[in-house]
């Protein structure tokens, strides 16, 4: 982009038309690797893909979809409902996380704080999911602890390899990363009303919800929008960690072409993944317009 | 197409990244879970190489259950589209299904009559698989089968039908545990045994012929389990079912059998544990090894399977080793083993066992069918 900007100035300096012409022409060359990149890579397959999904032997239809529809409904519906409850949990965590190392009073804590939230970051999804199987299960690390401690009755023990095991991977994981954004947005605001606030004995509670969080709701929804899609994507969780039905959609994915090598359902679960994915961020955009507008 | 052909990279990668030392290197994939990989790995491929030498015996592991088996299907597929004239897989191991899809597309070398060990074998598993005639281009590795392993601690009456299972999780309920049918073979095939219990004309099922209807009469029986299913506890897999027993979180599930003498031979099972094979059947399966159409070693993977197929490699790697049952004929197998190894194999589930209640997957519409109406009637 840089470079555009620049030939387009330089040759707008001299004032003829034909070699703005070769400017534009050296733009994209310079453009062409990055753009036959995203074109390979992204936008033929994902054209493939949608593609596939509106396509069987017998032309254009809708059969696959009715098909995902019939078999999958439960499934998309739990997977709207994960990932919601997913994000909302995150959003809650890591505004209080942010706000604490931002605003917080003890010194102490906050770095202890700045310094423990972030670990998870460092841990790929699949090795999250394997951590949580042995901690989360019946007989598993966290029920141990419990017993140990006599917090918790063995025959009332309960595994939380389940729905709930997905939602408490998903939402360690990412919450660190919606944090990391957080308190970077809110330590690049502008202390002086937060201090103007105080002074006149606003509590702290009051200063986050009506200064800090107002101002970095941005960075917010965008980390959030980047963990819906994040999460979406995730294969190993849902399969290591919940064995039931009804699961996720990429656990569908791959059951159909592993088991079927049935394509075209696989696909049409995939635009319909899309099309949630593709809904967060015209929650995103909606908001970015809104914003940007006197 | 061509993103299958994009999805297989990975696999691609794996298969090229040969030992360069080596004068020849011969390529195994093999689907199936961890201790096929370790198989050939370990037992087989040293052998091969010590009796072959400058040959290097490359394995590539492509996964548990039929998933496996695609991904050398889909291999395979994308290199006879592609034209290319030498295919880098010279020996592959894989499921019944797909390897009866493999030689209905001419995939495969038929190849059995050039080895010496091809008139080892006999019986359905050589010929059929699931409904496709395969005969000369499958040598069976091992038979395997599934069988409800219990805790005896646990369970005091032990379930000899179906029908006795239903009442034992009516009256205990969370203790059976299975993986349903996304998550490995042996709850696959727990639900085809109940299909085959409860949905009409078993032996139809198993041997056809295919009438479009059949499957409406399986409803009744998929509306049950769906109720069983509430009181049941679902694992990760069979390695999962294994572990939650270990654990004592269920006292009953299906497992492969030979996986689970093979974790009790390592240590990793508590040894009390039990099998029992219920009635009317469960079913098992042979892995095939087959030798694609242009393998660029034919020679070499032929003299690989009859060694790995040979009565001495078969008692005391499939038997002895392994724990599975012999791909080739029992009689040529039990002389070359001592008596206390072979009785090992059938300690739970005795020769008559196993004569009665031992049954194939379903021909492979049935197969799909079945799949799929567990996805829509009980799942969904």
């Amino acid at each position: 982009m840089p470079a555009l900007s620049h030939t387009s100035r330089s040759s707008a300096l001299t004032g003829t038309d034909h070699s703005r012409t070769r400017g534009y022409g050296y733009s994209l060359l310079l453009l062409a690797p990055g753009l036959a990149m995203v074109l390979a890579l992204f936008a033929y397959p994902f054209a493939l893909s949608v593609w596939s999904a509106f396509h069987t032997e017998a032309g254009l239809t809708l059969a696959n979809f009715s098909k995902a529809w019939q078999l999958y409904s439960k499934d998309v519906l739990f997977s709207v409902a994960i990932i919601s409850l997913s994000t909302l949990l995150i959003a809650v965590l890591a505004v209080t996380i942010a706000g604490y190392l931002t605003l917080g009073s003890n010194p102490r804590i906050r770095a202890v704080l700045a310094w423990l939230y972030r670990w998870p970051l460092f841990i790929p999804f699949i090795v999250a999911a394997q951590i949580m199987r042995t901690f989360l299960a019946k007989n598993g690390l966290m029920n141990n602890a419990l017993m140990e401690a006599g917090l918790l009755d063995p025959l009332s023990a309960r595994s939380y390899l389940d729905w709930s095991g997905i939602v408490i991977t998903f939402v360690w994981k990412q919450v660190p990363f919606v944090t990391l954004l957080l308190a970077g947005a809110m330590a690049g605001i502008d202390r002086s009303s937060s201090e103007a606030a105080q002074n006149l004995g606003a509590s702290r509670l009051r200063i986050l919800f009506d200064i800090v969080l107002p101002q970095s709701r941005r960075t917010l929804t965008v980390g959030l929008v980047l963990s819906v899609v994040g999460m979406l994507s995730v294969l190993s969780v849902p399969i290591m960690i919940n064995a039931q039905t009804p699961t996720m959609l990429t656990v569908d994915m791959a059951y159909r072409i592993n088991s079927s090598g049935d394509y075209g359902v696989a696909n049409a679960l995939g635009v319909m993944s899309y099309a949630l994915a593709g809904f967060a961020s015209w929650l995103y955009l909606r908001t970015m317009i809104r914003e940007q507008q006197p | 197409m061509k993103s299958q052909v994009l999805m297989l990279a990975p696999l691609a990668l794996a298969v090229a990244s040969l030992n360069v030392q080596a004068d020849t290197v011969l390529n195994v994939a093999t689907a199936g879970s961890d201790n096929m990989v370790q198989y050939v790995t370990d037992y087989l491929g040293p052998m091969f190489e010590q009796q072959h030498p400058g040959v290097k015996v490359n394995v590539v592991g492509t996964g548990p259950g039929d998933a496996g088996s695609q991904k050398i299907y889909e291999k395979l597929e994308a290199q006879a589209r592609a034209g290319n004239e030498k295919w880098d897989i010279d020996v592959a191991v894989v499921h019944q299904s797909k390897g009866g899809d493999m030689v209905r597309e001419g995939l495969l070398t038929s190849y059995r009559k050039d080895i010496k060990t091809g008139s080892l074998v006999s019986g359905d598993a050589v010929a059929n698989a699931l409904g496709t005639n395969v005969d000369g281009y499958v040598m069976p590795m091992f038979q395997s089968q599934t069988a409800i392993a219990y805790n005896p601690d646990l369970v005091k009456q032990v379930p000899a039908s179906y029908d006795e299972l239903k009442q034992w999780v009516d009256t205990h309920p969370q203790a059976f545990g299975y993986n349903g049918i996304k998550n490995g073979m042996s709850g696959v095939a727990f639900v085809t045994g109940w299909v085959y219990a409860y949905g009409g004309d078993a032996q139809k099922l198993m041997h056809g012929p295919y009438e479009q209807g059949e499957a409406a009469k399986w409803n009744q029986a998929f509306a049950d389990l769906k109720n069983f299913n509430q009181k049941v506890t679902f694992t990760p897999g069979n390695a999962g079912t294994l572990d939650m027993l270990n654990r004592g979180e269920i006292a009953m599930g299906p497992v492969w059998v030979d996986m689970f003498y093979t974790w009790q031979a390592d240590g990793r099972l508590n040894p009390d544990l039990k099998l029992k094979l219920i009635a009317p059947g469960m079913p098992g399966q042979p892995m095939y090894y087959v030798v694609p159409a242009k393998a660029e070693h034919a020679d070499l993977a032929k003299a690989f399977i009859e060694l790995a197929t040979s009565p001495k490699v078969q008692a005391e790697g499939i038997v002895k080793k392994f724990n599975w049952y012999p791909g080739i004929d029992a009689q040529n197998v039990q002389s070359a083993l001592d008596k206390a190894d072979w009785q090992k194999l059938f300690t739970d589930i005795t020769p008559a066992d196993l004569s009665s209640n031992a049954r194939p997957f379903p021909i492979a519409p049935y197969f799909d069918a079945i799949k799929e109406g567990y996805e829509s009637q009980v799942a969904n």
